[in-house]
């Protein structure tokens, strides 16, 4: 195998990524559009972000909860576009959260979860139709998320679906489509394509074959060398490939990013500020780069509240909105905000019950979208009944989702530019979902 | 024959004795049976590689003593040699201790320690049973050096007991929440907590799905995979793991907050109904604590999995990625009975392991071999080149950011990277698996060359004026008058390598080191070390 053989396997090169596909998918790929997913790790409990407030439906949400509910007077009211019957508020700590919402620039999608397709509560629990295999596993339920396979063998995921096949349709991009600032996801693996993974302080560099360095000059010669013969071995071969585009991208995104004025928006001093500061940081430098389609993945952990729940979740959830806000201030301060588009994920949602201190994995969750394209101050989707043995509960206050992942991650895509037959490709049970468009982002 | 390997055969396990003759050759003590021939001692080259699988890095003497011994007198040698005591090395320091010292502390032992493969052992197991310092446990350090020597400790021992003294550690018990777990109360909608059962299970133990004894998984009529378990058995579990708080505890709402000692049960918090376990068992009411979580242990110890399971993980920990199912298999089945009846002899796992033909005979398929974990990227060039701290402490700061890893650090109960990883491309097109490219991202490649090239061209005796918990190596040792810039590299390789290096690393060491002079002889060393340091081919073992 040659060089440009092995080179090929993990590039994004224009000519091997029309390989395989019996015709080219249509998507459009004008002007700029950024998708960015935030990814909830350990299972949030939405179910204590966004919380009934209304009579009848606080009533069932504290006899469920009992002492992990959270009081009706703390929460913030927010006030969405189309009624449902029922108020609802958010955890307190969701200040500039809430602020979003009302201005219209967030919405929420109501308890979402992996299905394979659209299920009652009976069927689940009968096991009547296909369900997602080992639906309280995190790490299977991560998957899930990011591959959408269902019940089938997908190993690659959506987002890498996506860039395997916008890829050949885009070759002046300088990036991937994909940056992953929080390390190897499943979301970002393509067949042909993989994410670009940089750390949230800038991208790092090669300290030994920095200009500056003396010697750098025969070092970076020698170390390139190195990559020229294929390895004997797949290890050795990857281990080429990466060191290759790490130091054509490390290179091209520096210069890039050295040519753009420092934002003046300030972010939270917490992880989840931290990537999303370096995501605004990329799309100020979409121009150098030649960027019109990009995805992002930044992750936030800790939400696997098995412990201290009320304790922990004014932090967690208060740093997500925190870093939520400051990062819609800087996508309104770049002029892009009509173009970028946030968006959570998360393994699962939380029990109703608790386990003394905390909650146990659950199935669905509620999720946010955040961006000036989000036709926000809504809710969408059907509440569920937060009732323990409920019409809604699978058992143990599991509450089976009432949207899929599929139609959810579809509408993003749609806005993200790729046409009906492009999304059936990459979310292949999409079809099974009654709509594939949920209404969430304007038009246009 | 000397005199040392008969004391040493008569501390041995029965289960070892005859194959260590087999490996040596027979000869002093009671001999039983045999009568094949010696095998050629191992070459040099053989005995390096050997070493990077069972190690942190060889040295000089280690290859000396794996070519004096054969690959089973050593292994049967490390069996004998005593854990380096952890916890001990911290409280040795001024208190309180610090998590920099605690990893200072594991550096000291696997850089200087002789109970090198009971140690790699323990990281091994540490990147199954995961623990982590990216928790509560931050803030002690001492409770992590007690979890790390409760795995050193148990690192040849019995598997039954490894599950019992991880579950009633107070580490895991706060890490998975069994820790205060408490019996139902429906009234309140109280059920315990799923998250040690569902854990110990899935990553401990016997995975979701059904195995067969060469590790390739089960699957019906329909050819689906068969769970292992489902939400009842989950919550069987669960119910299991209840009543348990710190020991020394005088109520268990009055934790004592003890780290360095088993948790113990509070009866009057433990749940006494009948509890499902796995495959139809059941916990009948009214069992105690520690009755009822005997029963639930023996009841994972055997199930048929966790021999496949963990015979697999471990192979990809010291060995190959990609084991074949022959070798799983082989391993598996020496969990299963070590030769003398017993089942979860990990002694005999690792003998499985590293003796087998597969990890000694010279790699046939390309798939052979694995990533090196960065960990002992590092912990191989500071052994090679003898690295000390002159005040005896090892720090590195940010090590778990620089490596994409760090000794009981891991970002989740998943440790760094999953076992059945595999990067889009060549491997997931193959269905091959390569775990520690999880961790290999352009972000961490250039993160761990530049910690390599300040371990290089910053921290070596060259340079007075060293930080003193500096890590300084003696690259110097390479150092000798009149070599040309092909005999360093020649030595280089041979310390780092254990063989000749591939032509490409050859011509391109070559070509970077005609570049200085003669009269820059160490500078020009260091350059090479750098290059074969940082390179692609040092990160690979075969």
């Amino acid at each position: 195998m040659d060089r440009r053989d092995f080179l090929k396997l993990g590039a994004a090169g224009a000519a091997a990524g029309l390989l395989g596909w019996p015709r080219p998918l249509r998507a459009d790929t004008a002007g700029y559009r950024a998708l960015v997913c935030v990814f909830l790790y350990g299972g949030n409990d939405a179910f204590n972000m966004i919380v009934p407030a209304s009579a009848a439906e606080y009533a069932a949400y504290a006899a469920s909860r009992q002492n992990l509910a959270l009081a009706p007077d703390v929460l913030l009211p927010i006030n969405p576009l189309t009624a449902d019957g029922a108020r609802y508020g958010l955890h307190p700590s969701m200040g500039r959260l809430q602020a979003l919402f009302e201005a219209g620039r967030a919405a929420v999608i109501a308890n979402v979860g992996p299905l394979v397709q659209p299920t009652t509560r009976d069927e689940a629990r009968a096991r009547a139709v296909p369900l997602p295999p080992q639906l309280f596993s995190h790490i299977d339920q991560q998957e899930q998320w990011q591959t959408l396979r269902g019940t089938g063998t997908l190993v690659t995921g959506w987002a890498g679906r996506v860039a395997d096949q916008l890829a050949p349709l885009l070759p002046a991009q300088r990036l991937p489509i994909n940056v992953s600032i929080t390390g190897t996801v499943p979301l970002s693996s393509g067949d042909r394509t993989s994410a670009y993974v940089v750390g949230d302080q800038g991208v790092v560099g090669y300290a030994a074959i920095d200009a500056a360095a003396p010697g750098a000059a025969a070092r970076r010669q020698a170390m390139g060398a190195l990559l020229a013969d294929a390895a004997p071995t797949p290890y050795g071969r990857a281990l080429q490939r990466l060191r290759q585009r790490a130091f054509e991208l490390a290179d091209i995104t520096q210069a890039a990013l050295a040519q753009e004025a420092p934002l003046a928006t300030t972010f939270p001093a917490t992880p989840l500020g931290r990537q999303l500061a370096m995501v605004a940081r990329l799309i100020a430098a979409r121009g150098p780069l030649a960027m019109q389609r990009q995805v992002f993945i930044v992750g936030a952990g800790g939400f696997d509240t098995h412990d201290d729940q009320l304790a922990l979740q004014p932090g967690l959830l208060g740093a997500l909105a925190d870093a939520l806000a400051a990062f819609d201030a800087a996508t309104v301060e770049l002029g892009v905000d009509a173009s970028v588009t946030t968006f959570t994920m998360s393994d699962f949602g939380r029990t109703l019950t608790s386990n003394g201190d905390g909650t146990d994995h659950g199935w669905g969750a509620h999720q946010l979208v955040i961006g000036g394209a989000v036709r926000g101050r809504d809710l969408y989707g059907t509440m569920p009944r937060l009732e323990i043995d409920g019409p809604d509960d699978l058992d143990a206050g599991r509450i089976v989702p009432t949207l899929g992942v599929q139609p959810y991650a579809a509408t993003l895509l749609k806005w993200f530019g790729l046409d009906a037959a492009a999304i059936d490709a990459v979310i292949p049970d999409v079809g099974r979902f009654a709509r594939r468009d949920l209404g969430f982002m304007l038009p246009g | 024959m000397p005199a040392a390997p008969r004391r040493r055969f008569a501390i041995l396990l029965p289960a070892l004795a005859s194959a260590w003759l087999a490996a040596c050759g027979g000869g002093g003590g009671a001999g039983s049976g045999g009568g094949a021939p010696p095998p050629p001692a191992p070459s040099r080259a053989e005995a390096f590689r050997f070493l990077t699988q069972a190690g942190f890095g060889a040295t000089t003497t280690d290859v000396d003593e794996v070519v004096r011994l054969g690959y089973g007198g050593w292994i049967d040698a490390q069996l004998a040699v005593p854990a380096t005591r952890q916890l001990a090395l911290l409280r040795a320091l001024p208190q309180p201790n610090t998590q920099a010292e605690r990893q200072s502390a594991w550096f000291a032992t696997v850089l200087d320690g002789r109970d090198q493969l009971r140690q790699r052992m323990a990281l091994a197991l540490g990147e199954i049973f995961v623990v982590s310092e990216a928790s509560g446990l931050n803030q002690y350090p001492q409770a992590l050096a007690y979890y790390h020597d409760l795995l050193a400790d148990d690192a040849f021992g019995n598997f039954r007991r490894l599950m019992e003294d991880v579950t009633l550690s107070p580490e895991m018990g706060y890490y998975l929440s069994m820790l205060g777990n408490r019996r139902s109360d429906a009234a309140h909608h109280i059920r315990p907590d799923e998250n040690y059962a569902r854990e110990l299970m899935q990553l401990f133990t016997i995975g979701l799905v059904q195995l067969n004894p060469d590790g390739s998984v089960k699957t019906d009529g329909g050819g689906q995979p068969i769970p292992t378990y489902d939400q009842p058995v989950v919550e069987g579990f669960a119910q299991v793991y209840t009543g348990w708080s710190f020991g020394g505890s005088v109520a268990f709402e009055q934790p004592s907050f003890d780290w360095l000692q088993p948790m113990q049960p509070f009866e009057a918090y433990h749940d006494t109904g009948a509890k499902m376990l796995l495959d139809g068992a059941v916990v009948a009411a009214g069992g105690s604590a520690r009755a009822d979580l005997a029963q639930a242990l023996d009841n994972v110890f055997h199930h048929p999995n966790v021999g496949p399971f963990i015979a697999r993980q471990l192979i990809q920990r010291f060995v190959s990625s990609n084991p074949s199912a022959a070798y799983v298999r082989r391993v598996a089945a020496a969990f299963d009975d070590d030769g003398h009846g017993a089942r979860g002899n990990l002694g005999a796992v690792l003998r499985a392991v590293l003796l087998d033909r597969e990890a000694r005979d010279p790699p046939a398929a390309d798939s052979q071999g694995k990533v090196k974990e960065p960990l002992l990227r590092l912990t191989a060039l500071w052994r090679a080149y003898d690295a000390a701290a002159a005040n005896g402490r090892y720090d590195v700061a940010a090590l778990g950011t620089l490596l994409g890893q760090a000794p009981l650090q891991s970002p989740s109960v998943f440790n760094f990277f999953r076992p059945d990883y595999a990067p889009a491309g060549e491997f997931a097109a193959s269905g091959r698996v390569a775990p520690e490219l999880q961790i290999a991202t352009e972000l961490t490649d250039a993160l761990t060359a530049d910690l390599f090239a300040a371990a290089v061209f910053q921290w070596n005796r060259f340079n007075a004026g060293q930080d003193p918990g500096a890590v300084v190596a003696d690259y110097g040792r390479d150092l000798v008058s009149g070599d040309t810039p092909a005999m360093q590299v020649t030595r280089v390789a041979q310390r780092l390598l254990g063989t000749e290096p591939s032509p490409s690393l050859r011509a391109a060491a070559e070509t970077l080191a005609a570049q200085y002079p003669d009269d820059q002889p160490a500078l020009r060393l260091l350059e090479i070390v750098h290059l074969v340091a940082t390179s692609p081919e040092f990160a690979v073992q075969r």
